[in-house]
């Protein structure tokens, strides 16, 4: 087969796959994000105690609740106010990685795949709860401000590095791993014949 | 194979954390994102004239419904990572140049396609313009950046070939 006709067969399979897997992710996404929101949410409320209650699922959203109350736009103690202040959070931005990576796996003539697709959502999966971590102290930089860098004792990366982490995790990660993934598990395979591996390793 | 991912890495976070500095952002990033509105709203106009362009912005004058083209909606970040893949990969500075060029191009054809098109889809229903925009578009730039490395390694690929074929 010509490498033509590979890239074509594969952009073909990619776009054949693409709308099957995302509307799958649809579906299933609150699930698929809900093991995320458990790990993310005990991790979150001892890093800081003080000022986050609890993080979450609902429905497609996770949502962040704070030690805090609000009142005219202004934070106050929660024995003042007459709600709890808390943050939903959008876990899709980061999850569609995994139907991504999915169309781009399948889509590629291989000899196996069940093995490297296993590792490479495993993968995917600790990267979204990477970026679930980043949403949130990204969350409680923008909205609680002052009270959450001035907790005693407590480590808090830098407004400039939460700021880079959040872009980063937001605007890269979920398209860009799928894509490296692909590429190194795919170096073997009849698209790519080798020239990745020949060409960086001479 | 480390140092290409190490190259990749560093060129990569370099160029993303210059992308987010204030001045790149104000005299860079917000002029060529505006040109993307107008270039957008150009080609639309001959066929739809209740289109118009105002900074970032792209309005239908009869319905109201506009939208901004914000960061991650300029393929800035897209080049970067086509950018970041060429510089670590062995070549002349001369390929990598035509690549980054070419690639540059490829990326923003389909980046205005995706910005008519979402500005069309959520004059037209909102739920799928979010869907499309959030999760759909974004996936299809980084296919189109894949693509156009995989095309830019073939071409390396058979610029080496002839080389080697002619020692033997």
């Amino acid at each position: 087969m010509s490498e033509n006709t590979q890239m074509r067969q594969f952009l073909l399979f990619v776009f054949t796959l693409l709308i099957p897997c995302f509307a799958l992710w649809t579906v299933a996404s609150p699930s698929i994000a809900l093991p995320a929101i458990g790990l993310v949410s005990k991790l979150i409320s001892s890093w800081f105690p003080d000022i986050v209650n609890a993080f979450y699922a609902s429905g497609p959203e996770a949502v962040l609740m704070t030690e805090f109350g609000e009142s005219s736009g202004q934070l106050i103690p929660l024995s003042q106010a007459e709600y709890r202040l808390g943050f939903q959070i959008n876990t899709r931005i980061l999850s569609y990685s995994l139907p991504f990576y999915t169309a781009l796996h399948f889509a590629t003539q291989k000899k196996s795949y069940l093995y490297d697709y296993m590792w490479g959502m495993l993968i995917l999966y600790v990267l979204f709860i990477f970026g679930l971590i980043c949403l949130c102290l990204k969350e409680l930089m923008v909205n609680v401000g002052a009270p959450f860098f001035n907790q005693p004792g407590v480590f808090i990366p830098s407004a400039n590095v939460i700021a880079i982490l959040y872009q980063f995790s937001v605007l890269i990660v979920p398209t860009l791993a799928p894509a490296i993934l692909w590429l190194w598990q795919s170096k073997d395979s009849q698209l790519l014949q080798g020239v990745f591996v020949r060409n960086v390793d001479s | 194979m480390l140092r290409f991912v190490i190259t990749f890495l560093l060129v990569l976070v370099g160029l993303f954390t210059l992308e987010m500095l204030g001045p790149v952002q104000e005299h860079v990033i917000t002029p060529f994102t505006t040109i993307l509105a107008r270039l957008s709203a150009a080609l639309i106009l001959p066929f739809d004239n209740s289109v118009i362009a105002y900074g970032k912005i792209l309005e239908f004058k009869d319905s109201g419904f506009a939208v901004s083209i914000e960061a991650g909606c300029n393929g800035v970040e897209a080049t970067i990572v086509l950018i970041a893949a060429i510089c670590a990969y062995p070549a002349s500075w001369r390929a990598r140049l035509i690549a980054i060029g070419l690639g540059f191009f490829a990326i923003q054809v389909l980046n205005i396609a995706r910005i008519i098109s979402l500005f069309y889809l959520g004059d037209w229903n909102m739920e799928y313009f979010s869907w499309i925009h959030l999760y759909l578009w974004p996936a299809l730039i980084m296919l189109d950046v894949l693509v156009v490395f995989i095309v830019y390694l073939r071409y390396l690929s058979k610029q080496v070939q002839p080389a080697e074929s002619a020692l033997e």
